[in-house]
Protein backbone atom coordinates (compact mmCIF):
# COMPACT_ATOMS: atom_id res chain seq x y z
CA UNK A 1 0.00 0.00 0.00
CA UNK A 2 1.23 3.49 -0.77
CA UNK A 3 0.01 6.62 0.97
CA UNK A 4 0.70 10.13 -0.28
CA UNK A 5 0.53 12.82 2.38
CA UNK A 6 -0.78 16.22 1.32
CA UNK A 7 -0.46 19.15 3.68
CA UNK A 8 -3.07 21.88 3.49
CA UNK A 9 -1.58 24.93 5.07
CA UNK A 10 -4.74 26.95 5.66
CA UNK A 11 -6.40 24.12 7.54
CA UNK A 12 -3.13 22.97 9.06
CA UNK A 13 -4.01 19.38 8.38
CA UNK A 14 -2.93 16.50 6.24
CA UNK A 15 -4.98 14.73 3.64
CA UNK A 16 -4.11 11.38 2.18
CA UNK A 17 -4.24 9.71 -1.20
CA UNK A 18 -4.21 5.96 -0.66
CA UNK A 19 -3.24 3.37 -3.24
CA UNK A 20 -4.07 -0.26 -2.56
CA UNK A 21 -3.35 -3.40 -4.53
CA UNK A 22 -6.39 -5.65 -4.65
CA UNK A 23 -7.38 -8.93 -6.17
CA UNK A 24 -10.85 -10.11 -7.14
CA UNK A 25 -12.98 -11.55 -9.89
CA UNK A 26 -14.05 -8.45 -11.78
CA UNK A 27 -15.71 -9.77 -14.89
CA UNK A 28 -18.97 -11.59 -15.23
CA UNK A 29 -17.60 -14.52 -17.17
CA UNK A 30 -17.63 -18.24 -16.50
CA UNK A 31 -13.86 -18.64 -16.22
CA UNK A 32 -13.67 -16.87 -12.86
CA UNK A 33 -10.39 -15.16 -13.70
CA UNK A 34 -8.99 -13.26 -10.75
CA UNK A 35 -7.85 -9.78 -11.71
CA UNK A 36 -5.24 -7.73 -9.92
CA UNK A 37 -5.76 -3.99 -9.82
CA UNK A 38 -5.08 -0.83 -7.87
CA UNK A 39 -7.66 1.20 -6.04
CA UNK A 40 -6.95 4.89 -5.55
CA UNK A 41 -8.93 6.88 -3.01
CA UNK A 42 -8.59 10.06 -0.99
CA UNK A 43 -10.17 11.82 1.93
CA UNK A 44 -9.89 15.14 0.06
CA UNK A 45 -13.33 16.60 -0.58
CA UNK A 46 -14.57 18.20 -3.76
CA UNK A 47 -15.49 21.87 -3.72
CA UNK A 48 -19.12 20.95 -3.05
CA UNK A 49 -18.11 18.92 -0.03
CA UNK A 50 -18.75 15.52 -1.54
CA UNK A 51 -16.22 12.75 -1.62
CA UNK A 52 -14.31 11.54 -4.63
CA UNK A 53 -15.12 8.05 -5.76
CA UNK A 54 -12.60 5.25 -5.57
CA UNK A 55 -10.79 4.73 -8.85
CA UNK A 56 -9.91 1.28 -10.11
CA UNK A 57 -6.72 1.01 -12.15
CA UNK A 58 -5.95 -2.08 -14.20
CA UNK A 59 -3.43 -0.55 -16.58
CA UNK A 60 -1.68 2.72 -17.39
CA UNK A 61 -4.61 4.01 -19.46
CA UNK A 62 -6.81 4.18 -16.36
CA UNK A 63 -5.89 7.78 -15.69
CA UNK A 64 -7.87 10.58 -14.06
CA UNK A 65 -10.40 12.48 -16.20
CA UNK A 66 -8.58 14.77 -18.63
CA UNK A 67 -5.21 13.03 -18.42
CA UNK A 68 -3.41 11.00 -21.06
CA UNK A 69 -1.93 7.53 -20.68
CA UNK A 70 0.84 7.39 -18.09
CA UNK A 71 4.27 6.03 -18.93
CA UNK A 72 4.81 4.36 -15.56
CA UNK A 73 3.25 3.95 -12.12
CA UNK A 74 4.93 7.04 -10.73
CA UNK A 75 3.42 9.30 -13.38
CA UNK A 76 0.03 7.67 -12.85
CA UNK A 77 0.06 8.23 -9.09
CA UNK A 78 1.29 11.79 -9.52
CA UNK A 79 -1.51 12.42 -12.02
CA UNK A 80 -4.15 11.23 -9.56
CA UNK A 81 -2.64 13.29 -6.76
CA UNK A 82 -2.61 16.37 -8.97
CA UNK A 83 -6.17 15.64 -10.09
CA UNK A 84 -7.51 15.44 -6.54
CA UNK A 85 -5.75 18.65 -5.52
CA UNK A 86 -6.83 20.66 -8.53
CA UNK A 87 -10.41 19.36 -8.56
CA UNK A 88 -10.73 20.26 -4.90
CA UNK A 89 -9.17 23.65 -5.60
CA UNK A 90 -6.94 23.19 -2.61
CA UNK A 91 -4.61 25.80 -3.98
CA UNK A 92 -7.32 28.47 -3.91
CA UNK A 93 -7.30 30.73 -0.92
CA UNK A 94 -10.47 30.39 1.12
CA UNK A 95 -9.78 33.30 3.41
CA UNK A 96 -11.49 36.57 2.57
CA UNK A 97 -9.19 39.40 3.53
CA UNK A 98 -6.05 39.07 1.54
CA UNK A 99 -6.35 40.42 -1.95
CA UNK A 100 -3.43 38.89 -3.70
CA UNK A 101 -4.14 35.86 -5.76
CA UNK A 102 -0.87 34.24 -5.29
CA UNK A 103 0.38 31.31 -3.44
CA UNK A 104 -1.07 27.91 -3.36
CA UNK A 105 -1.29 26.59 0.13
CA UNK A 106 -0.67 22.95 -0.24
CA UNK A 107 2.23 20.71 -0.81
CA UNK A 108 2.62 17.04 -1.29
CA UNK A 109 5.49 14.69 -1.09
CA UNK A 110 5.66 13.26 -4.53
CA UNK A 111 6.78 14.94 -7.68
CA UNK A 112 4.26 16.09 -10.20
CA UNK A 113 4.82 15.98 -13.86
CA UNK A 114 2.41 15.10 -16.51
CA UNK A 115 0.13 17.03 -18.67
CA UNK A 116 -3.56 17.32 -19.03
CA UNK A 117 -5.53 17.06 -22.19
CA UNK A 118 -8.11 15.21 -24.16
CA UNK A 119 -9.57 11.85 -23.52
CA UNK A 120 -9.20 9.42 -20.72
CA UNK A 121 -10.77 6.32 -19.38
CA UNK A 122 -10.99 6.55 -15.67
CA UNK A 123 -13.02 3.87 -14.05
CA UNK A 124 -14.63 4.99 -10.88
CA UNK A 125 -15.73 2.04 -8.81
CA UNK A 126 -18.47 4.09 -7.29
CA UNK A 127 -19.31 7.70 -6.88
CA UNK A 128 -19.94 8.27 -3.27
CA UNK A 129 -22.01 11.23 -2.29
CA UNK A 130 -21.47 12.03 1.31
CA UNK A 131 -21.84 15.56 2.41
CA UNK A 132 -19.62 16.71 5.18
CA UNK A 133 -17.35 19.59 4.55
CA UNK A 134 -13.72 19.48 5.45
CA UNK B 1 -2.54 -3.66 1.04
CA UNK B 2 -0.48 -6.41 -0.45
CA UNK B 3 -1.73 -9.54 -2.10
CA UNK B 4 -0.29 -12.99 -1.49
CA UNK B 5 0.00 -15.55 -4.24
CA UNK B 6 -0.01 -19.09 -2.82
CA UNK B 7 2.00 -21.78 -4.57
CA UNK B 8 1.55 -25.45 -3.83
CA UNK B 9 3.58 -28.41 -5.01
CA UNK B 10 1.39 -31.49 -4.94
CA UNK B 11 4.40 -33.69 -5.66
CA UNK B 12 6.21 -32.73 -2.49
CA UNK B 13 3.26 -31.31 -0.57
CA UNK B 14 5.06 -28.01 -0.11
CA UNK B 15 3.55 -24.55 0.08
CA UNK B 16 5.28 -21.37 -0.94
CA UNK B 17 4.05 -17.85 -1.48
CA UNK B 18 4.91 -14.65 -3.28
CA UNK B 19 3.88 -11.29 -1.87
CA UNK B 20 3.06 -8.42 -4.19
CA UNK B 21 2.68 -4.89 -2.91
CA UNK B 22 2.41 -1.43 -4.42
CA UNK B 23 4.74 1.00 -2.70
CA UNK B 24 6.40 4.37 -3.03
CA UNK B 25 10.01 4.89 -2.06
CA UNK B 26 13.05 6.92 -2.92
CA UNK B 27 15.10 4.48 -4.89
CA UNK B 28 18.84 4.35 -4.47
CA UNK B 29 21.27 5.14 -7.25
CA UNK B 30 21.84 1.58 -8.33
CA UNK B 31 18.18 1.28 -9.22
CA UNK B 32 17.29 4.70 -10.46
CA UNK B 33 19.15 7.83 -11.43
CA UNK B 34 17.07 10.22 -9.35
CA UNK B 35 18.81 9.57 -6.07
CA UNK B 36 19.77 13.20 -5.76
CA UNK B 37 16.14 14.22 -5.54
CA UNK B 38 13.61 13.34 -2.89
CA UNK B 39 11.04 12.23 -5.40
CA UNK B 40 9.27 9.03 -4.69
CA UNK B 41 9.03 6.32 -7.28
CA UNK B 42 5.94 4.14 -7.22
CA UNK B 43 6.25 0.51 -8.18
CA UNK B 44 5.12 -3.04 -7.65
CA UNK B 45 7.36 -5.04 -5.36
CA UNK B 46 7.51 -8.84 -5.48
CA UNK B 47 9.05 -10.70 -2.57
CA UNK B 48 9.17 -14.29 -1.45
CA UNK B 49 10.66 -16.26 1.40
CA UNK B 50 11.14 -19.20 -0.92
CA UNK B 51 14.57 -20.26 -2.13
CA UNK B 52 15.83 -21.41 -5.48
CA UNK B 53 16.97 -24.95 -6.23
CA UNK B 54 20.45 -24.05 -5.00
CA UNK B 55 19.04 -22.87 -1.68
CA UNK B 56 19.68 -19.20 -2.47
CA UNK B 57 17.13 -16.56 -1.44
CA UNK B 58 15.47 -14.58 -4.19
CA UNK B 59 16.07 -10.86 -4.47
CA UNK B 60 12.95 -8.71 -4.58
CA UNK B 61 11.70 -7.89 -8.07
CA UNK B 62 10.51 -4.38 -8.89
CA UNK B 63 8.19 -3.34 -11.69
CA UNK B 64 8.04 0.38 -12.43
CA UNK B 65 5.58 0.22 -15.30
CA UNK B 66 3.86 -2.15 -17.69
CA UNK B 67 6.83 -1.96 -20.05
CA UNK B 68 9.23 -2.94 -17.25
CA UNK B 69 9.39 -6.62 -18.14
CA UNK B 70 10.51 -9.47 -15.90
CA UNK B 71 13.73 -10.28 -17.77
CA UNK B 72 15.87 -7.23 -17.19
CA UNK B 73 13.04 -4.91 -18.16
CA UNK B 74 13.29 -5.93 -21.80
CA UNK B 75 11.62 -9.33 -22.23
CA UNK B 76 8.77 -11.20 -20.67
CA UNK B 77 9.71 -14.36 -18.83
CA UNK B 78 7.05 -16.77 -19.99
CA UNK B 79 7.41 -16.00 -23.68
CA UNK B 80 9.91 -14.46 -26.06
CA UNK B 81 8.31 -11.06 -26.42
CA UNK B 82 9.30 -7.49 -25.72
CA UNK B 83 5.71 -6.30 -25.68
CA UNK B 84 4.55 -4.40 -22.63
CA UNK B 85 2.15 -6.18 -20.33
CA UNK B 86 -1.48 -5.55 -21.15
CA UNK B 87 -2.48 -4.87 -17.55
CA UNK B 88 -1.60 -5.38 -13.91
CA UNK B 89 -2.79 -8.98 -13.91
CA UNK B 90 -0.60 -9.95 -16.86
CA UNK B 91 2.38 -8.34 -15.19
CA UNK B 92 1.79 -10.16 -11.90
CA UNK B 93 1.40 -13.50 -13.69
CA UNK B 94 4.66 -13.12 -15.63
CA UNK B 95 6.71 -12.03 -12.62
CA UNK B 96 5.26 -14.97 -10.69
CA UNK B 97 6.17 -17.29 -13.54
CA UNK B 98 9.73 -15.97 -13.40
CA UNK B 99 10.01 -16.74 -9.69
CA UNK B 100 8.72 -20.28 -10.10
CA UNK B 101 10.43 -21.37 -13.31
CA UNK B 102 13.48 -19.13 -13.29
CA UNK B 103 15.34 -18.32 -16.47
CA UNK B 104 18.55 -19.15 -18.22
CA UNK B 105 21.44 -16.75 -18.67
CA UNK B 106 20.65 -14.27 -21.41
CA UNK B 107 17.25 -15.86 -21.94
CA UNK B 108 15.58 -14.53 -25.10
CA UNK B 109 18.70 -12.34 -25.56
CA UNK B 110 17.61 -10.22 -22.61
CA UNK B 111 21.05 -9.99 -21.06
CA UNK B 112 19.95 -11.29 -17.68
CA UNK B 113 21.94 -13.57 -15.42
CA UNK B 114 20.69 -17.06 -14.75
CA UNK B 115 18.03 -17.48 -12.10
CA UNK B 116 17.30 -20.99 -10.86
CA UNK B 117 13.70 -22.17 -10.41
CA UNK B 118 11.95 -22.05 -7.09
CA UNK B 119 12.68 -24.94 -4.78
CA UNK B 120 9.45 -26.89 -4.41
Amino acid sequence: MATIQIYHQEENRFYQVTVNLSSAVLHDTDDAVIDNYLTISTNIRKTDGTAFGTFRVTDLTDVPPGYTTASDWTELINDYTEYFITEAEMGQSSSSSSSSSSSSSWMYSSSSSSSSSSSSSSSELYSSSSSSSS
Amino acid sequence: MAITIPIYSNVNALSRSITVDFVGDILAADNKANVSSTNKTYYFKFTTGARDTDGIAFDPKLSLGLSDLALGGVKQSSSNTANAYADVSSMVIDYTYDFIYGHTANQYSSGVAEQKPMQL
